[in-house]
């Protein structure tokens, strides 16, 4: 269970020293016309992929920064982004 | 005996074309839904589909223990009725599933948490279920291991009783459970799993797996840790769920020491004496989500700590074995039951997060009841996945582990 991210400004540290913020779900929905079931699926609905997700952190005992890493949660290491891999693989 | 290598739950059977209701999981809640959908309801033509072996995931990781003390008047009617069934079920499978009744004894470390408490007893006793509140001296009395003097950093204020609970063998729950299904027909497959699930007009129509595509009306989701990530890569279908590691491990065996379930919430950490003397003991979940059921070196020390401060006898005691299993959470700490719901025939039994064990076989009861009659039990209705959007969540999150020296 090992692990550890790489906060934007301390580089590389030890996953205890961070919270887990959640998976990425994109913007907060708008409070104008926001049905339960918009704001049910932001707040509390994941995709618990078993692989590659994106996903927030907060480095709670650094620098209090908010930032997006990918991971692997069945290995449990921080991977570099796969969408980044696609695009350099079609520029070729 | 010992020539007989027959397996207790039939020959493996070849996969058939259609069933009257695939189960994916045969874990604990798959195989209690299937053995009482035969027995209740003459539902035979079942299929249990298990990836790996039955008992493989949470079944065979969880540390035993069966308790009745929840917080919320949703859920202590179920686990009253189940641990009232445990014994029932030994008769009636013809399999010792090995409940020692010993009761838990749950401690407090503050002011804060004895409130807790009280509010948890009145609710058991509101519910007809034993349990009540301890002073410091009688917590010594009923475990004389325990410390009770000021010396720990958390010193124990009082505790909790609750004598209807205790441990159970789970593997023997795994057995006597598939033993009990497969004598009314219903198929265990093995080593088989769900590729995908197919839906047409709303309706569940069939089921793809490795070992080919099955026909069937009703499909229910008890794959324990995976069933948030099944349904929504196969049906689109997004769970409130986390999936997390939680870590367990044994001692080496030693004399009688601990007659009842020992538990503290500040502590993190619940302790049990096994019937082969070793001291079972949990710890709390991984701080994020992962399906790695790796263990690490981080719990095993924070489990030594928490043991020797209240039960100060375990120093130099040696830890055996440790373990990692998946627990899938709700924001709420409650389990999801559902069905029908947005997709006709497909039924969840998700959610249980680290606390399906002791509910399984009287959840099995009730989601038989729904999967036969189509029409939820009341017993299930506060469970629905509806509660989510409507933003009722139930408050089992304010339970006792909740409760620390810090509020």
């Amino acid at each position: 269970m090992t692990l550890t991210i790489t906060c934007p400004i301390c580089g590389k540290r030890n996953g205890y020293e961070f919270r887990f913020g959640g998976e990425e779900k994109g913007p907060r929905p708008a409070e104008k016309d926001l049905t339960p079931e918009q704001w049910c699926e932001y707040a509390y609905m994941n995709k618990c992929v078993a692989g590659v997700q994106k996903e927030w952190w907060f480095h709670k005992d650094g620098c209090a920064c908010w930032f997006t890493i990918y991971r692997d949660t069945t290995s449990n290491l921080e991977v570099a982004n796969p969408g980044e891999g696609d695009r350099r693989n079609s520029h070729e | 005996m010992f020539w007989n290598n027959k397996r207790l739950w039939g020959c493996p059977v070849l996969l058939k074309d259609t069933y009257d209701a695939v189960i994916i999981g045969g874990g604990l809640h798959g195989l209690a839904t299937a053995y009482f959908l035969a027995r209740n309801y003459g539902m035979t033509n079942v299929a249990i589909i298990e990836k790996r072996y039955i008992g493989f995931g949470g079944a065979g990781r969880n540390t035993a223990i069966v308790r009745a003390n929840q917080r919320t008047q949703e859920n202590l009617p179920l686990y009253k009725e189940a641990l009232e069934l445990w014994p029932q079920l030994t008769k009636e499978l013809d399999f010792n599933l090995m409940f020692y009744n010993c009761g838990n004894l749950n401690l407090a470390h503050s002011e804060a948490a004895l409130k807790a408490m009280r509010m948890n007893v009145a609710s058991a006793q509101f519910n007809k279920i034993d349990s009540r509140m301890v002073d410091p001296k009688e917590c010594k009395e009923l475990v004389p291991a325990l410390d009770i003097s000021d010396r720990p950093r958390y010193p124990i204020y009082g505790g909790m009783y609750h004598p209807p609970g205790g441990i159970i063998r789970h593997d023997a729950v795994v057995w006597g459970l598939a033993k009990g299904a497969a004598e009314h027909g219903v198929h265990i497959h093995q080593g088989t799993e769900v590729k995908s699930i197919e839906v047409k007009n709303a309706k569940i129509v069939s089921v793809e797996t490795s070992k080919g595509k099955i026909y069937t009306p009703r499909v229910l989701n008890a794959a324990g840790g995976y069933s948030a990530a099944i349904s929504y890569q196969m049906l689109g279908i997004k769970l409130p769920i986390s999936v997390l590691t939680i870590q367990a491990m044994v001692t080496q065996p030693l004399k009688p020491l601990l007659n009842h379930v020992v538990s503290s919430g500040a502590y993190h950490c619940y302790a049990n004496q096994t019937l082969k003397g070793e001291i079972a003991s949990g710890a709390h979940m991984d701080p994020w989500p992962n399906y790695t059921t790796q263990t690490t070196a981080y719990y095993i020390k924070h489990q030594a700590e928490a043991l020797t401060e209240f039960l100060p006898c375990m120093k130099g005691v040696k830890f055996m074995r440790t373990w990692g299993g998946l627990a899938d959470m709700t924001p709420d700490m409650a389990p999801i039951m559902d069905g029908d719901d947005p997709i006709k025939g497909y039924f969840l039994d998700c959610g249980w997060g680290y606390f399906g064990f002791k509910s399984s076989a009287v959840t099995g009861k009730y989601m038989a009841q729904f999967m036969a009659t189509e029409e939820c039990p009341d017993m299930l209705k506060p469970f629905t996945l509806r509660r989510f959007v409507r933003n009722r969540l139930m408050g089992e999150t304010a339970a006792l582990v909740n409760y620390s020296p810090d509020n």
